[in-house]
């Protein structure tokens, strides 16, 4: 590929900080390697920098992003820029005041999570006393001239209550669900022994989604984020590495994918150091994967290349220690036994709660 | 959705014009590009007009029968309400 694509979206992780302890959480095991946050004039110059390079849209995430005193201010900034801003937060700080605070500030859409439907487990997933506050949150929101998704994310824990989750999004009146399988990176894939769904848990949940978008139609859109060990191809992940994503995380480095910290073989840069843009076009991290020229066998002679884009580089590197190589989800990747190996591996074990 | 509908975007629904003359849809979590007639439909959602005069008005301008113009149109409207984009 010659041409260098245009970014359309940015996430910022303004903060790894959070008051929960989800063991599915995908923020790396080292969480105090970031606390060296960028500024408030640091994240509005990110902000500035990306809407010059064709950005449409920013997303702040964390952590816990309404840990930041300066959210408002960022929100703000965005909206300067012209960029539809998007709020992924589990709620528990959204009061009143800095709702509305965010909505007047120009604040687009908010995403909150649900650890579970229930209040006992959800309770027990976040590591915290937090669900009726959530619940409080999504309530808020529903009154207020924004948008609103509702996330659960999805493992062995949780998997059977998927019909629950619905008819809590229901209840609600809530427009937009989004049921995500845990991905496995950071905490979770730590995890992932204890987080695995069972393949009988996937089969059914795929048929009460089935159903429910049936019932539901128009009243509620239901996206739900496939299981990645569990395919017959891997996921397009980010759309291609550095291709319409960059992730910026607290302490300033740009990543092509959330989870890409954790390839300690790309050397990765720091917006402190250098511009968004020239970091997009050409850092090696970047300009390493994008495209198919990287491509080795099975993705080069694949027909589905434009479409899975190898799938996820940081999958690759966890599993077979080698970013390079086609995602190991693909049941056409010589590693696949591996990914087999890691679904079946499922135990009892408690997870280990995220701390510091 | 009926012709005589009244359409209106959805909260957190917003279409953006860029320097090139390019339109998309912004909407949670994603961004749709529209085609000239799409985007000409939906810049004149208001909430007030009729989908039956936005149809006639595109038609008119991209100079295709009001028929043609009018199935794609209700097709675009359609999808955009199932997905609770427009209302």
């Amino acid at each position: 590929m010659s041409a260098v694509p245009r970014p359309l979206s940015l996430l910022c992780e303004l903060t790894y900080r959070c008051n929960l302890q989800c063991p599915y959480c995908y923020n790396p095991l080292d969480l105090r390697s970031y606390r060296d946050e960028l500024t408030t004039e640091q994240w509005s110059g990110v902000l500035r920098q990306a809407a010059d390079l064709g950005v449409v849209q920013a997303h702040f995430s964390g952590g816990e992003p309404t840990l930041r005193p300066d959210l408002v201010a960022l929100v703000q900034a965005a909206a300067a820029c012209g960029l539809y801003t998007n709020l992924i937060t589990q709620g528990t700080f959204l009061d009143d005041v800095l709702l509305d605070r965010l909505v007047d500030g120009g604040l687009d859409h908010v995403q909150i999570s649900i650890q579970a439907p229930q209040t006992a487990l959800a309770d027990r997933i976040a590591g915290a006393t937090v669900h009726d506050k959530k619940l409080e949150a999504l309530r808020r929101v529903l009154t207020r001239d924004v948008a609103l998704t509702l996330n659960c994310v999805l493992h062995r824990l949780n998997h059977d209550s998927i019909e629950e989750i619905i008819n809590f999004a229901q209840r609600l009146e809530i427009r937009r669900l989004e049921l995500a399988n845990v991905q496995f990176y950071g905490w979770a894939y730590r995890n992932r022994t204890a987080l695995m769904p069972t393949l009988e848990q996937v089969r059914h949940g795929e048929q009460v989604v089935a159903a429910a978008r049936e019932r539901l139609r128009s009243a509620m859109e239901i996206v739900y984020v496939l299981p990645d060990y569990f395919g017959d191809f891997p996921k397009p992940c980010m759309n291609g590495w550095g291709r319409q994503f960059v992730t910026v995380t607290p302490n300033g480095y740009a990543l092509p994918c959330p989870a890409a910290a954790g390839i300690t073989t790309l050397a990765f840069e720091n917006v402190r150091d250098r511009s968004l843009g020239e970091i997009w076009r050409e850092s090696a991290s970047f300009v390493r994967y994008r495209g198919t020229d990287w491509m080795p066998d099975p993705c080069r002679s694949c027909e589905r290349r434009e479409l899975d884009w190898g799938g996820c580089r940081c999958q690759a590197y966890l599993v077979t220690g080698d970013a390079g190589v086609t995602d190991p989800a693909c049941s056409l990747s010589p590693d696949h036994a591996s990914i087999v190996a890691l679904r079946d591996a499922v135990s009892g074990a408690e997870p280990v709660y995220r701390r510091a | 959705m009926k012709p005589t509908a009244h359409p209106r975007f959805g909260k957190g629904v917003k279409l953006r014009h860029d320097g090139d003359g390019s339109v998309m849809l912004l909407i949670p979590e994603g961004a749709l590009v529209l085609n000239a007639p799409a985007a000409a439909a939906l810049e004149l959602v208001d909430g007030t007009r009729p989908l039956a005069e936005i149809i006639a008005t595109v038609a008119e301008r991209f100079d295709v029968s009001a028929g043609r113009a009018g199935e794609d149109i209700l097709d675009l409207f359609e999808r955009l309400e199932q997905r609770g984009l427009v209302q």
